[in-house]
């Protein structure tokens, strides 16, 4: 797949701190999650590839065009900034057939548009209200709204998910997943771990300005070796399990889990063990009821990561 | 990148267009535009004080009108409207934020500049007309059918509209790249512009408030009790006066759309 977003050795300072040190990458179609604790350069990142802010060093481009100063690329991107700022005296309609037209639709066509996306946001009789009124959680949806209204090929959202309750956060996380399956590309920050989990498992990680990994989750932890991987095995009889399995050169540690019928086992050789847990189960007749990896997940990969 | 979504840039005209719809409507709503529309109502209410207390002939009103409510007009309103409309041109996107919601769309940066100045200078033309209309002719209410109170009229309208042009761009071009340009329109707008008229010599010209008081009618130029306070100097001529606030505005605007294309703002962290 071509990249349709790039990095290009791109370096941003605030004066004398740094927001962005000498990134390089490329985001492909699909959705991709930018994962950072604050500070991290996430929003330094997104005002970059959206012509908000001139890098000091490289250069971002956008289907193989530069971004700073080009306008007219703006028309097939979709911007969801971070900060919960609006036109406040206007109403949620006022405010979105007027980001509609600054695309250059005409009256009708705006207001055809303005009422589907409010619709999908779910705010459409909420519209004639002036956005001052709004809720945080309705002020986040008509963010996202002005983001998608003109129907960008490109979508930006900066912590999309703040301020949403969790019936919020899983109507927009649906949202998202429905606007990948129409061949999109969008890219999703947030501090928040379990958001970009539940959207995408591509991700870029990215601390002190630095990316720190990118790719596929599950394959990210399978390349941190420092760490061994965690697997927990809920059976009828753990103890057993265990004792099977004492004196096996492939795992480093054994343990009970708190619910009394899982063994933890740490392991540098997942594949070894996952092998001879078959012949174990096999052999001894133990009825496994769940097998599952603790650590295979982004807060593990984060924490191992930044050495947490 | 999805071709079929990708739609055509927005004009320089377009742009422009666009962003003054947006902003003339949003400013009529704001709390600033209720503040300085009662603040026009002032000398309406100037007018009416004095035709109740003032028992005088028809000629004292018109030359009060005249001497000193337009010096309100010159001197004060359309100096200050500019001042806070002109120079939130662009400090208002930051302060508030919304800076984004412009700059991510496909509009030509300079006509977004462009249509946030002619909104706002739009919406300043309406309050000064509004308000100068009541005073004025509460003030020569006496001679309603005579045609040269309107052209009288009109005049004033014109001078007060170039001043609004030519001040805007001059504060909307500092607050295109000063924080604080709002102190420094305000001792531009009340000291610089007030002090350099009793200068001698042709520096009062390097003022923008000597230009407006040149094409003042001529009557409010000479012989009244209050000159004084209008011209130390010969004024310029009229044409030149034009031409030269016409230039000043221009320019401003043109120097302002540049820094705010090439310019990259941040937010305040």
């Amino acid at each position: 797949m071509t990249a349709v977003i790039a990095a290009k050795s791109l370096s941003k300072w605030y004066g004398n701190v740094l927001g962005l040190n000498d990134v390089s990458l490329e985001i492909e179609a699909g959705i991709t999650g930018l994962l950072g604790p604050n500070g991290a350069g996430k929003s330094t990142f997104m005002k970059l590839i959206t012509g908000q802010m001139r890098p000091n060093i490289g250069e971002v481009t956008i289907g193989g065009r530069s971004v700073w100063n080009n306008f007219p690329l703006f028309s097939s991107i979709g911007f969801c900034p971070e900060q919960d700022a609006f036109y406040e005296d206007v109403t949620g309609w006022e405010f979105l057939t007027g980001m509609i037209r600054f695309h250059g639709f005409p009256p009708e066509e705006a207001a055809e548009r303005a009422s589907r996306a409010l619709a999908t946001v779910e705010l459409l009789g909420d519209k004639d209200r002036r956005i001052r009124s709004y809720s945080r959680g309705m002020r986040q949806r008509i963010k996202f709204a002005q983001a998608i209204a003109h129907d960008p090929g490109i979508i930006i959202l900066d912590e999309p998910f703040n301020g949403l309750d969790p019936l919020g956060k899983r109507k927009l996380i649906r949202l998202v997943k429905d606007f990948r399956s129409q061949g999109r590309t969008i890219l999703v920050s947030s501090h928040v771990l379990p958001e970009i989990e539940a959207v995408t498992s591509k991700i870029i990680m990215i601390h002190h300005g630095k990316i720190l990994a990118e790719g596929d989750i599950h394959k990210i932890r399978d390349l941190i070796e420092t760490y061994p991987h965690m697997i927990s095995v809920r059976s009828n009889a753990p103890r057993a399990l265990a004792a099977a399995f004492v004196g096996d050169a492939s795992i480093l540690k054994m343990s009970f889990g708190p619910d009394g019928r899982s063994l933890v086992v740490e392991t540098h050789a997942r594949d070894a063990f996952f092998g001879r847990l078959q012949s174990v189960v096999v052999e001894g007749g133990f009825e496994v009821e769940e097998i599952t990896s603790p650590d295979d997940n982004l807060q593990a990969v984060f924490d191992y990561l930044v050495g947490g | 990148m999805d071709e079929k979504n990708h739609r055509p840039a927005v004009s320089f005209w377009a742009s422009a267009r666009e962003v003054f719809g947006f902003f003339f409507f949003l400013g009529r709503r704001t709390g600033k535009t209720r503040v300085f529309f009662l603040l026009g109502m002032i000398p309406a209410a100037m007018g009416v004080l004095v035709r109740i207390l003032v028992a005088g002939r028809a000629e004292d009103y018109a030359a009060v009108f005249n001497e000193i409510l337009m010096l309100v007009y010159v001197t004060f309103y359309i100096v200050i409207l500019p001042l806070f409309y002109g120079t939130s041109i662009v400090a208002e996107e930051l302060e508030g934020r919304t800076l984004p919601y412009l700059t991510s769309r496909p509009l030509s940066k300079p006509g977004i500049f462009l249509g946030k100045y002619a909104a706002y200078t739009s919406l300043m033309f309406l309050m000064v007309t509004a308000s100068l209309a009541l005073s004025y002719f509460i003030m020569n209410g006496h001679r309603l059918g005579d045609p040269e109170l309107y052209l009288t009229f009109l005049r004033y309208v014109g001078v007060l509209g170039l001043g609004l042009l030519a001040y805007t761009a001059l504060f909307a071009f500092l607050g295109t790249f000063l924080r604080r340009a709002i102190l420094i329109g305000l001792m531009f707008g009340f000291g610089w512009e007030n002090v350099i008229q009793y200068f001698p010599g042709s520096t009062q010209r390097f003022s923008l408030v000597h230009y407006l008081k040149s094409l003042l009618p001529r009557q409010a130029a000479s012989g009244g009790k209050f000159a004084l306070l209008l011209f130390r100097l010969e004024p310029s001529p009229p044409a030149a006066a034009v031409v030269s606030l016409a230039l000043i505005a221009a320019v401003f605007v043109a120097l302002a759309c540049w820094i705010f294309r090439t310019k990259e703002y941040l937010f305040e962290e």
